[in-house]
């Protein structure tokens, strides 16, 4: 019952986020002179980070006991606000107009994919039987990291857009309002930095939780690992070589999206795994 | 009042005609004093700028002065012949004389459609007027709304939107690229007159270190003498110079690339894959057009950025009827208010002297009542009458100023307002509050 009115209620929200993704879209390429897309934007970005907080909460009182993040559901909510917040913040800087039409997508399907883990996947974590601080760490780590995972993503997507539309020279004259290829690269570089500083905290406590919990390696574990560790690469290299000169510009935007398309990797087997008493 | 406007603008005028009717700044007193000692109750505000020369009159409706004493007052400031200056003038009335200041402010009536200097210009000649006491509250009115209206039209629709030329063009293109330049190298390839126009754009950007070169090293001395910007470099320094650049101006006019595909691709490849932006304003083109596919180049010909200047035209002609359908509805709020604020002062002069004839003919009466009836009852009598005076006068006056107070009325307010004021002789001179009071 309670999963069937989460289930609705991120329906409405994965809706909204697919019309603002389009208003947002639209706005890169035809752009309202009227300011009211722009509060629409605002507004249904807000709507939809209150939504998913609400969600969030709502999961807390329902379990009856403070233990956020006891499923998948949870982090895609969390993962939600989160962008949402940071959407909202792309919204207000001139500067990095257009950034939000490529976070408003991947907001959508994380959407989309909560009302997945409602409906289908939906397993609490045994709690019980892991050490909460580090399963804790665990989870902070792997949710704030892939969401700067997702910002340099949706940085990296518009990078590739822009620069894509000046070498063609296409519609130059609207140029100017998009973010320029110099700030989309300092947002994929922070972002990733955030999202590889954190993904290591996640790497190492999981690892930890692993070898506390003693617990013998399932089907697909190794896969889990295997793929978490090339993300992790992925983001090491994008952080750490990108003063040398084969990981500037296009080669960094393309692999901020890699990396992300790592880590959906790693959760969609995550979810697909069985993994007894483990933080998943 | 009426409001009057005669002027000449580059759309009347040549040039030489223009520069000779401007008003400089110490002449701007003396013609103000001249327009508002040409009648009573005027006001006058003078605009003048490289592109026109107006003048802008509020005066009572038969009052002086008019169309012709505008132009012989302009016509013994630039001295040129009375004929010769009215071939090239316009004049404006009322409602026509108010949409021309607006569509001046809109930039609608400017050289370069849209552009956005006008509107200082217009408040400058304002403020100017204002300070020399030639802006009485129906000048000031109309100029307040009219820069209003003018800054509201450039957020409400796109007619200030895009750049209008190579310069700005250039810029906004190197903008897109670099999201900062005081920390980039500016090299500029050339020192003719669009060099230096194109750098002046860049300057504003503070970059860390332009560097001219050109193949006649004076040249290029010169221009950096000139724009106190910069270092003048040799000819022999360019490849090392194309490795350290992020901005490459090239304007060189040389009949051939002086940047071939393959000069270009050896500096890319010492660049470690730093973007590189090459603006080539130069016609025929000095950088060959097949660098345009090195990686991490982007190459923009003269061709590209006017195409963009025509794109930026094209839009704002594009926007030119939902401004003037602003500006016409602008014009009929202000001209209006103005109508109103004389409808009152004519209101309350018809009623002062239609209670003025009735309180002389309240004395006359009462003064026969006396004589009659004695004083004994005289009090209570005179107050019955002087009540009945008053009624009587606020129920005929009724009607017709409640009509002349409906925005709707068919008859223009101004033709009732001057038939009133000819039918019971009532004065124009009288006035009311000072702009500061109406703003």
């Amino acid at each position: 019952m309670h999963e069937t009115i989460l289930s609705v209620v991120l329906a409405v929200l994965a809706f909204l986020a697919a019309v603002a993704s389009v208003l947002a879209l639209r706005r890169l390429f035809k752009p309202d002179r009227a300011p009211d897309s722009q509060r629409t934007l605002i507004v249904l970005v807000l709507i939809i980070s209150l939504g998913a907080a609400i969600g969030f909460v709502y999961r807390w009182i329902h379990v009856g006991q403070w233990q956020p993040l006891k499923a998948h559901l949870d982090g895609l909510l969390l993962l939600s606000t989160l962008l949402g917040a940071t959407i909202l913040f792309i919204l207000s800087r001139r500067r990095l107009f257009g950034l939000s039409a490529f976070g408003l997508p991947i907001l959508t399907v994380f959407l989309a994919w909560g009302i997945c883990a409602a409906q289908w996947s939906y397993r609490p974590f045994q709690m019980a039987t892991l050490h909460p601080v580090w399963s804790s760490l665990h989870l902070v780590g792997v949710y704030l990291g892939t969401l700067g995972a997702m910002v340099a993503a949706g940085a990296g997507a518009m990078y590739l857009f822009v620069e894509s539309r000046l070498k063609r020279k296409t519609d130059l004259s609207a140029m100017g309002r998009m973010a320029s290829l110099e700030a989309l690269e300092h947002v994929i570089v922070r972002s990733a930095t955030l999202g590889f500083v954190l993904l290591t905290l996640g790497l190492v406590s999981g690892v930890v939780v692993i070898v506390e919990q003693q617990a013998m390696p399932v089907d697909g574990f190794y896969w889990k690992m295997g793929i978490a560790v090339a993300a992790w690469i992925v983001y090491a290299l994008l952080m750490n070589v990108r003063y040398t000169a084969s990981f500037r510009g296009r080669r960094a935007a393309w692999l901020s999206i890699v990396g992300l398309l790592l880590l959906v990797i790693v959760y969609a087997v995550v979810i697909s795994i069985q993994v007894p008493g483990g933080a998943g | 009042m009426r409001i009057l406007m005669v002027g000449l603008s580059h759309r009347t005028a040549q040039l030489a005609l223009r520069e000779r009717t401007a008003v400089g700044g110490d002449a701007l007193p003396g013609m103000l004093d001249q327009l508002r000692s040409a009648g009573e109750q005027v006001e006058a505000v003078i605009l003048s700028t490289c592109n026109r020369t107006e003048l802008y009159v509020a005066r009572p409706p038969h009052g002086q002065p008019d169309g012709d004493a505008l132009r012989s007052l302009l016509s013994g400031h630039c001295g040129l012949p009375l004929e010769q200056l009215s071939a090239v003038t316009i004049e404006r009335q009322q409602e026509q004389a108010a949409l021309h200041l607006f569509r001046v402010c809109g930039g609608l009536d400017s050289m370069v459609l849209g552009e956005t200097q006008i509107l200082g210009q217009v408040k400058r000649a304002y403020e100017a007027a204002a300070n020399h006491g030639s802006v009485g509250p129906v000048l000031h009115r109309l100029f307040q709304d009219a820069i209003k209206a003018g800054k509201r039209l450039r957020h409400q629709t796109g007619i200030g939107e895009g750049r209008l030329s190579i310069g700005s063009v250039a810029l906004d293109l190197a903008r897109q690229v670099f999201d900062r330049f005081d920390d980039k190298t500016l090299l500029a390839l050339g020192a003719g007159e669009m060099m230096k126009v194109a750098l002046t754009h860049f300057r504003r950007e503070n970059p860390q270190r332009v560097c001219i070169v050109n193949r006649t090293a004076d040249r290029a001395l010169e221009l950096v003498e000139r724009l106190h910007l910069g270092e003048a470099r040799a000819m022999a320094d360019l490849d090392g110079l194309l490795v350290e650049a992020d901005v490459l101006l090239t304007c060189t006019g040389s009949t051939e690339p002086v940047l071939t595909a393959e000069r270009m691709k050896q500096a890319v490849k010492r660049r470690r894959r730093r973007p590189l932006l090459v603006l080539d304003l130069g016609v025929p083109r000095d950088v060959e057009q097949t660098s345009a596919s090195l990686a991490n180049v982007y190459l923009y010909n003269l061709d590209d950025l006017q195409s963009v200047v025509a794109a930026s035209m094209q839009s704002r002609r594009g926007e030119l009827e939902a401004c003037e359908h602003h500006l016409a509805q602008a014009v009929a709020l202000s001209m209006t208010a103005i109508q109103q604020r004389d409808v009152g002062r004519l209101v309350k002069q018809l009623r002062g002297r239609f209670h003025e004839m009735g309180n002389a003919e309240l004395q006359r009466t009462l003064r026969l009542i006396a004589a009659e009836m004695g004083s004994s009852d005289a009090d209570a009598i005179n107050r019955v009458i002087e009540q009945h005076t008053t009624r009587l006068i606020n129920k005929i006056l009724h009607l017709p100023l409640s009509r002349m107070r409906q925005p709707e009325s068919d008859a223009p307010l101004a033709f009732y307002a001057a038939a009133l004021r000819r039918l019971f002789d009532l004065d124009e001179s009288e006035d009311d509050a000072s702009p500061e009071d109406q703003a």
